[in-house]
């Protein structure tokens, strides 16, 4: 073989290497132009034969052609190696829209999200979070937050009662009832501990009522106590008013009428401007000294104030629920609305 | 209460009588208004007319036809009624005129034949024109006294002054006092420092003496007792005036002596009952408790059956009114009474509540004496309503009236020290001020400690008014609550306790873990527990019942979640959910004493959770416990039990550090396809207390650098061997260089022998210091195989690196 023809070879064999379109075929052309039997591999067992200047000058040829050509079959291999991927990847393809759901998350209930966010804004008010009982004794329930024994709140028709669940003869303050209030957390909460006593308490609370769009015999609400050596009507006014404004937005506007509620004197609604109407949306007051009275805090030392807000209230006007009972239902697709 | 802004007029001159701004300043005063009421005609193109001939009608006996001068032209008009005659002035739809507007069909008045005879429209009656409900005649307008010759031609609805607006006030249950016209008039009086022009009935009485005889025997019942006898009252229709108040509060106006009732009520605040004097047996009342077996027929046309806390107004043959609530039938006013006794009497309020309550009979009467009516005011409202009869009906009332009052209600003085205001309302308004305010109100203020305290005389209609609180309130009020400055009050601590945080990130972790929260409520059906099949002597088996439940099916606290959570499932079941993964954290209750006040029953809070759908089965259930124990940090364990509600062979009790917490497992599939759930369902219920409880610190345990040792171990174990207890056992033998221990392989087969199978375990090897040698691993794995060869009767059937 001479030395032209190795010449001619790596003049024409990167073109055809170039040419391959499969690996197959370039592992077949890289035997023929590289492998044992290969021209060059012969040329190359043929170099003995030559003298010694011939050989030098040979050689160097025919490893410069091989080196050449062995790189160009490396580059086409990873050419054509990624051109496989390539089209194994575009027949990977998939329509990424399609509806998998591998994972899914649940919903928190829109009244457990509210009463954390109450809970939260007062919480960076410095007030703590506490929950009561819900069969409680008429004693926390009415008496000691001075509802007088013939008050109609407590008919049946209002509040529900419980059966005594032992042989215990239960009357009067002792007799058992589901809460129709969160107020009496108020009373277990003070008697508990000496001024000053800041805290809301969320929870569930039960009336007879039937239902309707605004009414259920359950529902929740939010109590709020602040008691403390100088606390006066303003600063019941200023804490709500902050209140509302979290919860609602900073542009809450509210207003403060005067009210009724037995444990609170003075007692005052407030009402929210909510979609161009002012609408109620809490019942507070300056706590009853005779509160204070049934949990031995000096009514001359101490002042507070109290609120109590219906959580289910809050959640529909935020949020434009219209029917109390969708609360209730726990039907997925009102529960995955809720967030 | 339905106040017309035109009768509080009566009363003071409103600087205002814009509803909106009458609302606002009511608001203001803790009167809300629910709303407003514009009274306006319900009809148009009615005109005042003279009828100038009434003659018969040429086809039709029962009809009458008309001449009719409506100022401009005379026209025939066919009329059906006869209460009227020629000359008489009248009302009159002219053709054109519409009637009943705002109602769904609206009558346009036309030129109508009836019978052969032409009509020009029609001559109205009240309920043709919306006004009432008397449709056996006309409206006579001047013997009502609603028009006069002179308003021929005018307008109707002008004429008869129409427009009103009316508020609905809410009154507060302290405030008796504003139950009233006159009430509310006083407060605004207040409000704009104005004063109140008051009633001062000043009745012409006759010479003869009282005749009636009022006997009190129970004074605590009735205060007071206050009636006056008007001889031969000629009962008959109101005049117009006082129907149209009457109507303007809603009220039908019925005859004079009842219309005036009600009218000196709505005015004063004071029920008034009619008795027809001839038909009070002996002329005689007596007051007291009803006796055992009475009973009464009241004004309603109801037999009442009355028991011993009705408190009642008899003669000697019997009870004759339920006091303070309803009159009775016997002694009932009509149109051939003539001798009239009219009462005017306080009442127990908790007895009239009661009564009322128990009969379900709530009466605007009733309503006003639960309040609490001052007995002060009963002689002014006798005197009132007998002025008021005399002037409508006539008659001569005896020469004075009957009044029993054992014990007069006297003012009250409060001690008010500047102090008192201070504390609870701050700088402003200031001592002097507040006493001020409080003198508006007609609380008289005598100052003391020079200016540092006032006595204050409480009138005798604040009984609400005792303390220095009750004060304040007054104060504050009149001052406006919109006057005090706003500041916002910190607390000292408003971090959550360890096991609030904890929950908040329980739910969080339910919620990641895809289940979606519910609250289902508290009550269960009597049935639902036996339906669950929970053994008697399990605190979950018997609940405590509701004594006056709103529904049987709501008549029992729940013991347990599962079954709301069951509702929740089968409800979205229905609707076609297709997978269905619930939780609700909440309170059930049990018939024990509560751990921390034995007065109560016990009501913890507990976790419980439902899951079905495609794919679920109880490892569903047990990797939801495993992520809580991994949440919690703390050591859930779930050894396999039956339980009566779930599948027998796929259940577990669910353990937390050796205490029993709850259980998980699949529903029995007879309750699941009696609930309507398809498929496997998981169900799981646990205290929530433990899961919640602050978990001790950790301490950082370093972890190998070096290769670990891997080899698989599979053993052949009796079937009673639970894979959790082989995890165990291995566990123990292993030692310190221990990793992990993963469960990858169960088999059954005929290599196997009966009642055992294999389970096959990659046992995890690390040195902290260096990397471990196979001859280091060896004794290991003896040791392993050893244990569990000895404690499980388990044969290792292959060891593989």
């Amino acid at each position: 073989m001479d030395l032209d023809r190795i010449k001619q070879l790596a003049q024409t064999a990167p073109g055809r290497i170039e040419e391959t379109s499969a690996l197959e075929e370039l592992e077949e052309l890289e035997s023929e132009l590289l492998g044992r039997r290969s021209e060059i591999a012969q040329a190359r067992r043929g170099i003995g034969r030559l003298n010694l200047q011939q050989r030098k000058a040979v050689g160097r040829v025919i490893g410069e052609t091989m080196q050449k050509l062995a790189k160009a079959v490396d580059e086409r291999r990873a050419a054509l190696q990624a051109e496989a991927e390539d089209r194994l990847l575009e027949e990977d393809r998939v329509d990424v829209t399609l509806p998998y759901r591998r994972f899914r998350r649940g919903n928190h209930h829109l009244l457990t999200l509210t009463m954390d966010e109450v809970c939260d804004i007062f919480r960076a008010l410095g007030y703590q979070v506490a929950e009561g009982p819900e069969v409680e004794l008429a004693w926390y329930n009415f008496d000691a937050l001075n509802t007088p024994p013939t008050h109609p709140s407590r008919f049946e028709s209002d509040t529900m009662y419980v059966e005594s669940y032992d042989d215990r003869e239960r009357t009067g303050p002792d007799e058992l009832l589901l809460r129709t209030q969160t107020s009496p957390m108020q009373i277990r909460y003070m008697e508990n501990r000496r001024p000053p006593a800041y805290v809301v308490v969320p929870g569930r609370v039960f009336r007879t009522d039937t239902w309707d769009a605004t009414h259920s015999p359950v529902f929740h609400q939010i109590e709020g106590l602040a008691v403390d050596e100088d606390i006066t009507f303003g600063d019941l006014k200023g804490t709500l008013a902050h209140f509302a404004r979290e919860f609602f937005g900073p542009e809450a506007e509210t207003r403060f009428v005067p009210h009724f509620f037995p444990f609170t004197e003075p007692s005052a609604e407030m009402l929210v401007r909510w979609g161009g109407q002012w609408l109620e949306m809490l019942g507070c007051g300056m706590v009853d000294p005779n509160v204070f009275e049934a949990v031995g805090y000096d009514p001359e030392r101490v002042t507070g104030f109290a609120f109590g807000m219906g959580v289910e209230r809050l959640a529909m006007v935020k949020h434009g629920i219209d029917d109390i009972r969708h609360f209730y239902e726990n039907d997925l697709r009102i529960l995955r609305q809720f967030r | 209460m339905k106040v017309p802004i035109s009768w509080l007029a009566d009363f003071l001159d409103l600087p205002t009588s814009d509803p909106q701004q009458l609302e606002e300043i009511l608001a203001s005063l803790g009167h809300e208004v629910e709303g407003v009421e514009h009274i306006s005609p319900a009809f148009e193109g009615v005109v005042v007319a003279r009828v100038e001939e009434a003659g018969p009608h040429p086809n039709a006996d029962r009809l009458r036809l008309c001449r009719v001068n409506d100022g401009s032209q005379t026209l025939d008009v066919v009329c059906g009624a006869w209460n009227f005659e020629a000359g008489a002035i009248v009302a009159y739809a002219r053709a054109g005129s519409r009637l009943g507007l705002g109602s769904k069909r609206p009558l346009e008045v036309g030129v109508r034949e009836i019978r052969g005879a032409a009509s020009h429209g029609m001559i109205a009656s009240a309920r043709e024109l919306g006004l009432g409900d008397d449709h056996e005649g006309i409206m006579v307008l001047d013997l009502m006294g609603a028009a006069g010759p002179s308003d021929v031609g005018r307008d109707f609805a002008e004429v008869a002054d129409l427009g009103d607006a009316v508020l609905d006030v809410s009154i507060t249950p302290n405030r008796g006092d504003c139950m009233s016209i006159r009430g509310l008039a006083r407060e605004l009086a207040a409000y704009w420092e104005m004063p109140l022009r008051d009633v001062d009935p000043r009745p012409a009485c006759g010479p003869a003496p009282a005749g009636v005889d009022i006997d009190i025997e129970d004074p605590i019942a009735c205060p007071r007792f206050v009636g006056h006898e008007i001889d031969g009252v000629r009962v008959g229709p109101s005049p117009w005036w006082m129907q149209r108040r009457l109507l303007s509060i809603g009220q039908r106006p019925i005859s004079n002596v009842v219309d005036v009732s009600n009218y000196v009520m709505w005015e004063l605040g004071h029920p008034i009952h009619m008795f027809d004097a001839a038909k009070v047996a002996g002329r005689r009342l007596i007051i007291r408790r009803a006796g055992p077996g009475e009973g009464l027929c009241t004004l309603d046309g109801t037999q009442r059956e009355l028991d011993e806390t009705d408190i009642v107004v008899a003669d000697p043959s019997g009870p004759i009114a339920l006091a303070g609530v309803m009159g009775g039938e016997s002694t009932e006013v009509g149109a051939d009474t003539g001798d009239i006794l009219v009462e005017a009497a306080n009442w127990h309020p908790p007895s009239i509540l009661s009564t009322s309550h128990r009969l379900g009979l709530r009466s605007e009467a009733s309503s006003r004496f639960e309040r609490g009516v001052d007995p002060n005011l009963s002689g002014l409202a006798v005197a009132r309503a007998v002025e008021l009869i005399v002037s409508l009906g006539g008659g001569t009332p005896r020469a004075e009236a009957v009044d029993r009052y054992p014990s007069p209600r006297r003012p009250w003085t409060v001690r008010l020290r500047a102090g008192d205001v201070s504390r609870l309302l701050g700088p402003q308004p200031g001592f002097a001020e507040s006493l001020g305010l409080l003198n508006r109100l007609g609380f008289q203020t005598e100052s003391a400690d020079s200016g540092e305290a006032a006595a204050v005389t409480v009138p005798t209609h604040r009984p609400d008014a005792t303390r220095p609180a009750d004060l304040v309130e007054e104060i504050a009020r009149l001052y406006g609550f919109d006057r005090f400055a706003d500041r916002v009050r910190h607390g000292t601590d408003g971090s959550l306790s360890p096991a609030q945080s904890a929950l908040r990130r329980l739910r969080e972790v339910l919620v990641g873990a895809g289940l979606s929260e519910v609250h289902t409520l508290s009550f269960l059906g009597p049935g639902q527990l036996d339906s669950l099949r929970i053994p008697e002597d399990s605190p979950r088996r018997t609940g405590i019942r509701v004594k006056n439940p709103l529904r049987e099916e709501e008549s029992v606290l729940r013991t347990t979640l599962i079954p709301g959570l069951m509702d929740a499932a089968a409800r979205n079941a229905a609707r076609g959910a297709d997978r269905e993964a619930f939780f609700e954290i909440g309170r059930v209750f049990w018939r024990r004493d509560d751990p921390d006040d034995p007065r109560i029953p016990h009501q913890p809070m507990q976790l419980g959770v439902i899951i079905a759908g495609e794919d679920v089965d109880v490892f569903s259930g047990a990797s939801l416990i495993e992520l809580l124990s991994e949440t919690g940090g703390r050591n859930l364990s779930l050894p396999q039990a039956r339980l009566e509600e779930l599948h027998p062979g796929r259940g577990a009790n669910v353990f937390c550090e050796g205490k029993a917490i709850g259980f998980m497992g699949e529903l029995h599939p007879s309750l699941a396809r009696e609930a309507g759930l398809e498929g496997r369902v998981v169900i799981a219920e646990l205290a929530l207390e433990p899961l919640i409880a602050p978990a001790d610190d950790w301490i950082f345990r370093p972890v190998s650098m070096f290769p670990p040792l891997v080899f698989d171990m599979s053993f052949i174990l009796p079937e009673a061997v639970p894979a959790a207890r082989l995890l165990s056992v291995m566990r123990t033998a292993a030692g310190p260089t221990l990793e992990t221990l993963d469960l990858f392989d169960e088999f059954r087969g005929p290599s196997i022998p009966d009642g055992r199978r294999s389970l096959a375990v990659r046992v995890t090897l690390r040195g902290m210091d260096r990397t471990l040698t196979d001859e280091e691993a060896a004794p290991v794995l003896k040791e392993i195989a050893g244990a569990v060869a000895e404690r499980l009767d388990g044969q290792l059937r292959g060891s593989v690196e």
